[in-house]
């Protein structure tokens, strides 16, 4: 757009600098308008918007940068891109352990190297794709800042009687002589106007008709609605506004929620498959899981809650039985099933200590994995525990290690004493389980005592496995209703503006002709069967086709 | 006959009619210039046979939906066969409504031989009835994924008149390099459409001729603790190997034209999931398509967009243009609702978050941007005609990506497509 020195126009009205259309009586304004035969750039009703300003200072240029409708379209193309680049490999948030620094090059190779490097693992939370998200969000604020009050003002006061000029160069045109007195002619449209339910105005040998005009603001509604949601977005990464756990619960158990003051009881967790009958060929034979209900119950600590010395007092406030897709809800806290563990774990064993020799045995004792009893009196004999392994495994130096605390590879190792036995006792190692026992070879270990002693479980009810464990996921989000609340505006805005159109019909009469324009900001198609109805309607029959000025090609 | 098998044969019934359809719009636009009635009259008549012939299978085909439904237990939109019928269908639902608005005969020939290839494309994949897994257990899978597919559909009609306007427009006879380049991009574009068709071909010939590969493919993987473990996996090709998995051994292969070992070995840095099956598949396609392409050239002795850009005379290119915008625009307001905002809620109640840059996601928010650019581009900057035509071509490609290549090439929480 070029600037314009003179901005008053030929009727009389003084424009603001930048106006395209006269606001007053429609004539193009614009030289380069007034000089084309082409219909007229009806965008905002050709009105100045706030950033085309003389002079402008330095928060005007970030305005107009903003404001302008090629760099939002910029910026929503450059968004574009660098979330495709996103989805190339599979970005670091989806891993749960692994590192970043050797995975990407060792799996893809230089591309991976550099995918890495250039930060494009970590695409939706690095700083640059944020701050295009808040740009985009800024140029939604200023766009609609910059036309949407110059628009409201001109669709308010809008002239009746426009310029002839204005109206022959809109996209649907009708001009023809009329028969009968003018004043007929013009209540006759109008009737057949207002049944098409357009609100309609006459002045002089004149007449201005008008729908659905709130359609105009649809845009500006879903423009509010995502600057709501892109806040909320926002909202939500600061500190308390969101809560984020995973809390594992054995059944049966009750466990602390982090960060909060609730407490999950995991009253039995259900886990149940398709049967084969249920399965189609293809799949029959295999796992596919049909439920998986944690009967979970919510507590909140009512008394003790921070004294480790003594049990917390609970008071239970929701009982649910959470399955996928209908977690427990209890004031803003969500709780999701997430996952289970049904590897059976060990728990505890009953073993008897056999002695080879007489074949009698002793016990049995209860050895529990987690918090195992130091001493056992077994008859004669006794056993002090002096080491344990939950996972066991032999580390690089050939020594004994464990892999982690999850009792996978129990190794206990005891010092038994008794009749026959040296006096400081002899070391006695033992894995509960059999095939821990033959893979570490526990009898090569105990080397000569092994043939004179053997711990054993007798029986299977001698051994204790850990009930299924659920993982459930613990939420709390605050800024959940605004989220709602911006999409629910966008919608709404976007289907204001996509399912009616704000449609004018102005003409004029002059000495027994009329000059007929119509605009729609969509959809011109129907805007010309309309206008084509409404002149039928007056006993005027023209193909729709006829009234198109359009040549909207580009 | 069962309640699942009467819906099988509704869907074959549809898919027939769809092709009859096709079939009678070709004769429709192809046919004014030999027939003895007027050509408006032809069209006019001829596209309304092909139009009830159209809404007839399209009858069929909802009668092949709630019958599944109702045999199945659950709405037939839960994996790749049963989402892509349910595209068809809608798209055929969207071309209904804006045929109704611009009475176009001439937009049934380009959106019937889409319904026909995506219908085609959906019996690729297994048909049985899978019983939902908890995840998919919820009414918000009738909704958001009916919807989506449903503002997809009107965004494939925009696509189909996008491509109608292209061929209108773009004219085969000019020279300069401006329209040269039109021509290379609109005939690339009817040449990916015919390798698609060949990559259906093939599959259903070879599923048809019976053939079968195995291979045992050996996998060496290097754990934590640095120790080698290597796993042996089966691989099944339906299609003749060109390219065989990486490091694996002929367990049995049919012989195809005398070739009864495979040409080549994939190389080993492609190893996705069945990454050497579906490059395989990829080879046959184009090579197929290549095929195919070549004895339409020799059998029409032009180039295709040349062959069909006569039978476009006298169509109005504004109400061209007009459709493919407007039913993007109709379709924009529906892939929001459905692919973003009930795709948001559903993720908030079953994952407990409402976006987490799962690429599925991601997909369908550049989809949304996509869409947004383009209505950006036409209404604020007046890209009109030819640059949106082209828009609303490439649109649909990317909808197609985030639809199929997000499940076969990304990896991610919607990966349920069985193939």
């Amino acid at each position: 757009m070029s600037a314009f020195e003179n901005t008053k126009c030929e009727c009389g009205h003084q424009n603001p600098t930048g106006t395209v259309l006269c606001e007053n009586c429609g004539y193009p304004l614009d030289p380069e308008e007034e000089s084309s035969e082409a219909p007229l750039e009806m965008r905002y009703d050709g009105i100045a918007r706030r950033s085309q300003k003389a002079n402008p200072n330095p928060i005007d240029r970030v305005w107009n940068f903003f404001s302008s409708v090629k760099v939002a379209v910029r910026l929503i193309v450059i968004t574009l891109i660098a979330a495709m680049i996103g989805t190339i490999f599979t970005q670091e948030n989806a891993f749960i352990s692994f590192d970043p620094t050797t995975y990407y090059e060792g799996k893809y190779g230089w591309i991976g190297k550099w995918y890495y490097k250039l930060g494009f693992s970590n695409t939706y939370e690095s700083w640059w794709f944020i701050g295009l998200l808040v740009m985009i969000g800024t140029s939604l604020v200023i766009c609609s800042l910059d036309r949407v009050l110059p628009l409201y003002r001109a669709l308010n006061k809008q002239q009746i009687r426009k310029h002839e000029q204005f109206l022959v160069r809109q996209k649907t045109v009708y001009t023809g002589e009329i028969e009968g007195p003018e004043d007929v002619w013009t209540d006759n449209m109008a009737k057949q106007l207002k049944r098409k339910h357009y609100k309609v105005h006459m002045e002089g040998g004149a007449l201005l008709a008008e729908k659905n005009r709130f359609s105009r603001w649809g845009p500006y509604v879903n423009h509010i609605g995502l600057i709501i949601f892109l806040l909320a977005v926002l909202l939500r990464t600061l500190p308390g506004w969101s809560i984020d756990n995973y809390v594992t619960v054995a059944e049966g158990d009750t466990v602390k929620v982090p960060e909060t003051k609730y407490y999950v009881k995991n009253e039995k967790f259900t886990i149940d498959y398709y049967t084969d009958a249920e399965l189609p060929k293809e799949l029959k034979g295999t796992a596919r899981a049909k439920l998986y209900e944690t009967q979970a119950i919510l507590y909140t600590c009512a008394a003790d809650c921070d004294d480790p010395s003594k049990e917390p007092k609970l008071t239970e406030v929701k009982r649910h039985n959470i399955i996928v897709n209908d977690p427990l809800s209890y004031n803003g806290i969500k709780a999701y099933q997430f996952g289970f563990d049904d590897t059976p774990k060990l728990k505890a064993v009953n073993p008897v200590l056999i002695d080879k020799k007489t074949g009698k045995s002793y016990g049995p004792f209860k050895l529990d994995m987690r918090n195992p009893q130091l001493n056992f009196e077994l008859g004669p004999y006794s056993l002090e525990l002096r080491q344990s392994y939950m996972d066991f495994a032999l580390n690089s130096d050939g020594k004994p290690t464990t892999k982690s605390r999850e009792p996978n590879a129990p190794a206990f190792v005891f010092l038994l004493k008794g009749p026959g036995l040296s006096d400081k006792g002899e070391p006695y190692m033992y894995f509960p389980k059999q095939n821990d026992k033959a893979r570490f070879s526990q009898d090569v270990i105990n080397g000569e005592l092994a043939e004179r002693f053997e711990l054993k479980v007798p029986a299977m009810e001698g051994v204790e496995f850990t009930p299924v464990e659920t993982s459930l996921n613990i939420r709390y989000d605050r800024a959940m209703p605004y989220i709602w609340v911006g999409a629910g505006i966008s919608m709404f805005g976007l289907l204001l503006g996509s399912y009616w159109q704000h449609r004018r019909i102005w003409l004029r009469l002059d000495n027994g002709r009329v000059t007929l324009g119509a605009h729609t900001n969509k959809n011109n198609y129907g805007m010309r069967a309309e206008v084509t109805s409404a002149l039928r309607g007056i006993g005027i029959v023209v193909e729709p086709k006829s009234l198109d000025n359009g040549r909207n090609k580009s | 006959m069962s309640l699942l098998d009467f819906s099988s044969d509704a869907f074959i019934v549809a898919f027939f009619l769809y092709c009859f359809g096709f079939l009678f719009y070709g004769v429709s636009a192809l046919g004014r210039k030999w027939s003895k009635r007027s050509p408006e009259e032809h069209i006019r008549r001829w596209g309304r046979v092909a139009y009830i012939v159209s809404l007839l299978g399209f009858i069929a085909h909802l009668t092949f939906f709630f019958t599944r439904w109702s045999g199945g237990g659950h709405i037939p939109t839960s994996n790749m066969y049963e989402f892509m019928s349910f595209l068809a269908m809608a798209i055929m639902a969207a071309f209904i409504v804006v045929d109704a608005i611009y009475r176009k005969p001439l937009l049934g020939l380009f959106t019937l031989p889409l319904v026909v290839i995506i219908v085609a494309y959906a019996a690729v994949f297994p048909q049985e009835v899978q019983p939902l897994i908890p995840a998919l257990q919820s009414y918000w899978l009738k909704i958001h994924v009916t919807t989506a597919a449903t503002g997809e559909a009107f965004f494939a009609v925009g696509f189909a008149a996008g491509l109608m306007y292209l061929l209108r427009t773009v004219d085969f006879k000019k020279t300069d390099q401006r329209a040269r380049r039109e021509q290379r991009w609109v005939e690339f574009t009817l040449y990916v459409i015919i390798v698609i068709i060949a990559f259906i071909g093939s599959v259903f010939g070879f599923r048809g001729a019976g053939y079968e590969a195995n291979f045992k493919q050996e996998t060496v993987e290097i754990d934590d603790s640095g120790a080698e473990n290597s796993t042996v996996n089966t691989v099944e090709y339906s299609l003749p190997p060109i390219f065989k998995p990486y490091n694996s051994q002929v367990v049995t292969m049919d012989s195809f034209l005398g070739i009864d070992k495979p040409l080549f070995e994939t190389p080993h840095w492609m190893h996705g999931v069945d990454a050497a099956r579906k490059l395989n598949t990829i080879t046959w396609s184009i090579v197929n398509g290549s095929i195919l392409y070549g004895l339409l050239r020799l059998a029409l002795r032009k180039r295709i967009g040349a062959a069909i850009h006569p039978l476009m005379d006298g169509i109005d290119e504004d109400d061209i243009d007009e459709i493919s915008y407007r039913a993007i625009a109709i379709g924009y307001p529906i892939f929001m609702l459905g692919a973003l905002i009930f795709a948001m809620i559903w993720a908030y109640i079953a994952w407990s978050r409402f976006w987490g840059w799962d690429p599925k996601e991601v997909w369908a928010l550049i989809t949304w941007l996509y869409y947004t650019a383009y209505l950006h581009f036409r209404l604020s900057r007046g890209w009109h005609g030819s640059k949106s035509a082209w828009l609303a071509v490439i649109g649909f490609v990317v909808v197609m990506f985030t639809l199929i290549g997000v499940n076969l090439v990304l990896v991610g929480l919607h990966s349920y497509a069985g193939v």
